[in-house]
């Protein structure tokens, strides 16, 4: 699986210019987390990935296919968003309906939709929950309820727009399982999100965007060594790694292990 | 204990169509000026508490509900929601459930809550004027709210809180939406308005800001109280964190280093104390 952005460009009908000429390429299975102050242009990015949003100008491949003459509904084949917001997204009157929803209009066999619920309603832990409204589910299961309804039509593609939003210890566990799964089942997550401490834990390749541009693009370690150049972004390190930094240890740390290795060989040294 | 703000008494919530209690005999107080934090697992209770408040609950969510909340007072069970309004104030876990809805901009947006109070216009023009520049949304007065970030809605949704001066803020989850340094700068005004006398009751999964802000912790594990302490107390205690609750990154620095025989002091909850600490601990 291939994404590619040439000079892309997104004017908004207001006028506002949100993305500003973006090159970017997304390459195999690696799952990529994208991060950055709000306004910066990242839902703005990814609802280009499955043609939600059409560039004003610049391109948009998917394995090196332009997308621009798709429709929304051929990308989604490929690509599924999951809303940011959960309420944006669920419409039907109960969680079994809104996971059969998607594949139905790509065109998913019956026999198929029900095995890949079982599958999916357990890997959202919304297994004992399909027949109940989206209304009555926590906002943490509804927000579970529209991760499932994207994984059901088995896209190559996941993008997850700020999954952590309110998740607690085992919401964060739960994410961070269904993402090992995908990647396992050979699928491409890519993830926005604020909270810095499932990035790193999560992903091994951070894009920071800062003002309709990508203001960095590489390796997990070194993204959150440039402290100045993410502040711009009005991004910080997650807490562990500001106190390594701040007691001046040169090592890039996100673990407590990691941490004390560190610590370890610094007083062996010495 | 200073004067009493709040008061919840044996406090029992079951929503319709449930079988188990959402909230299950709440005993606590909050002291005037104080900074009272709450947490706990999803469905711990924590949202439906702050429902209950401000008085949603019963006024608007409806259940089966036993014992007495008392705000500034008031009882909040035979208040109207206006009554409760100048006293306490709410911004939501999903600012877009907070919206009116009816106001076609976020100026308007922001004057709903004074409009329905009967405020003079010159007024609160001012006021308006004062809240949007302090939650940095002066560029956007002008636009549909609903055609704003989620970050903006959120500092949309502080302001119209703010602007009714409430003397407790509620707030439940309410930065998820905003960037790190964003939602710092809205932690910010907050801490400020607290040094100012006004209580704050904050419901937030960052263990870090909980440690940070805290004067007062409360652990809710299925609807029940399990502690209220203070942050050191709470996060230093293995059998508390087991509830489902994280602790701080700092905690577990400093319990690793402890471990190691590195240090034998207690543990640190907030940033600058543990980087002082491992400090000392590299130069030892």
């Amino acid at each position: 699986m291939k994404i590619e952005l040439r000079k892309l460009r997104h004017v908004y009908p207001t006028g506002d210019e949100a993305l500003k000429g973006i090159d970017l390429v997304i390459e195999g299975t690696e799952p990529v987390a994208i991060i950055g102050q709000n306004g910066a242009g990242k839902t703005t990015v990814v609802k280009h990935f499955n043609g939600i949003l059409r560039p004003t100008s610049g391109e948009m491949l998917i394995n090196d296919e332009n997308i621009c003459n798709k429709t929304t509904a051929q990308c989604s084949k490929l690509v599924g968003y999951v809303f940011q917001n959960p309420d944006d997204q669920l419409f039907l009157e109960s969680v079994r309906k809104e996971f059969e929803f998607g594949p139905r209009q790509i065109g998913m066999q019956e026999n198929e939709i029900n095995e890949r619920i079982k599958m999916v309603s357990e890997m959202v832990g919304l297994q004992d929950k399909l027949e109940l409204h989206p209304f009555d589910l926590t906002s943490t299961e509804k927000k579970f309820c529209t991760i499932g309804a994207i994984i059901m039509m088995n896209p190559s593609v996941v993008i997850f727009d700020e999954p952590t939003c309110g998740q607690d210890v085992e919401g964060n566990q739960r994410l961070r399982s269904i993402i090992d799964t995908l990647q396992k089942e050979g699928k491409l997550c890519i993830t926005i999100s604020h909270d810095m401490k499932f990035v790193v834990h999560n992903f091994k390749r951070v894009i920071v965007m800062c003002k309709g541009n990508v203001l960095l693009d590489g390796d997990t370690e070194y993204v959150f060594s440039q402290v100045d150049t993410i502040k711009k972004s009005f991004v910080t390190p997650p807490p562990i790694t500001r106190v390594a930094q701040k007691a001046g240890l040169e090592k890039t740390v996100f673990t407590t292990d990691a941490f004390m290795q560190v610590i370890e060989s610094y007083r062996k040294e010495r | 204990m200073g004067k009493v703000v709040l008061e919840v008494k044996d406090f029992c919530f079951r929503y319709r169509q449930t079988k188990r209690k959402a909230l299950n005999k709440l005993n606590f107080k909050v002291e005037e000026g104080s900074f009272f934090c709450i947490i706990g697992a999803n469905g711990s209770g924590k949202s439906t508490l702050c429902n209950a408040l401000v008085g949603l609950i019963p006024h608007y969510f409806v259940g089966k509900m036993s014992g007495e909340i008392y705000v500034e007072g008031l009882k909040v069970e035979d208040s109207t929601i206006a009554e409760l309004s100048s006293q306490i104030g709410l911004v939501f876990q999903n600012p877009f459930n907070q919206l009116s809805y009816t106001a076609g901009t976020v100026e308007e947006e922001l004057a709903y809550g004074l409009g329905n109070r009967g405020m003079a216009r010159e007024e609160m023009i001012q006021k308006v004027a004062h809240v949007a520049k302090l939650m940095r949304i002066e560029h956007i007065v002008n636009k549909n709210p609903l055609e704003l970030s989620g970050g903006q809605v959120q500092r949309v949704a502080f302001g119209s809180t703010f602007i009714m001066e409430p003397k407790i803020l509620v707030l439940d989850e309410c930065t998820t939406q905003l960037d790190p340094l964003g939602s710092e700068e809205i932690f910010d005004i907050v801490k400020e308005l607290n040094q100012k006398g006004i209580t704050v009751i904050m419901v937030d999964h960052d263990m870090e800001r909980v440690a940070r802000c805290a004067d007062q912790v409360m652990v809710l594990d299925q609807g029940a109280i399990i502690a209220i302490d203070t942050p050191k107390n709470i996060f230093g205690n293995p059998e508390i964190v087991a509830h489902h609750i994280g602790v701080p990154d700092f905690v577990e620095i400093c319990q690793k280093l402890r471990e190691k025989g590195y240090m034998d002091r207690e543990i640190e909850v907030t940033e600058e104390p543990t980087i002082e600490l491992v400090k000392e601990v590299l130069l030892g």
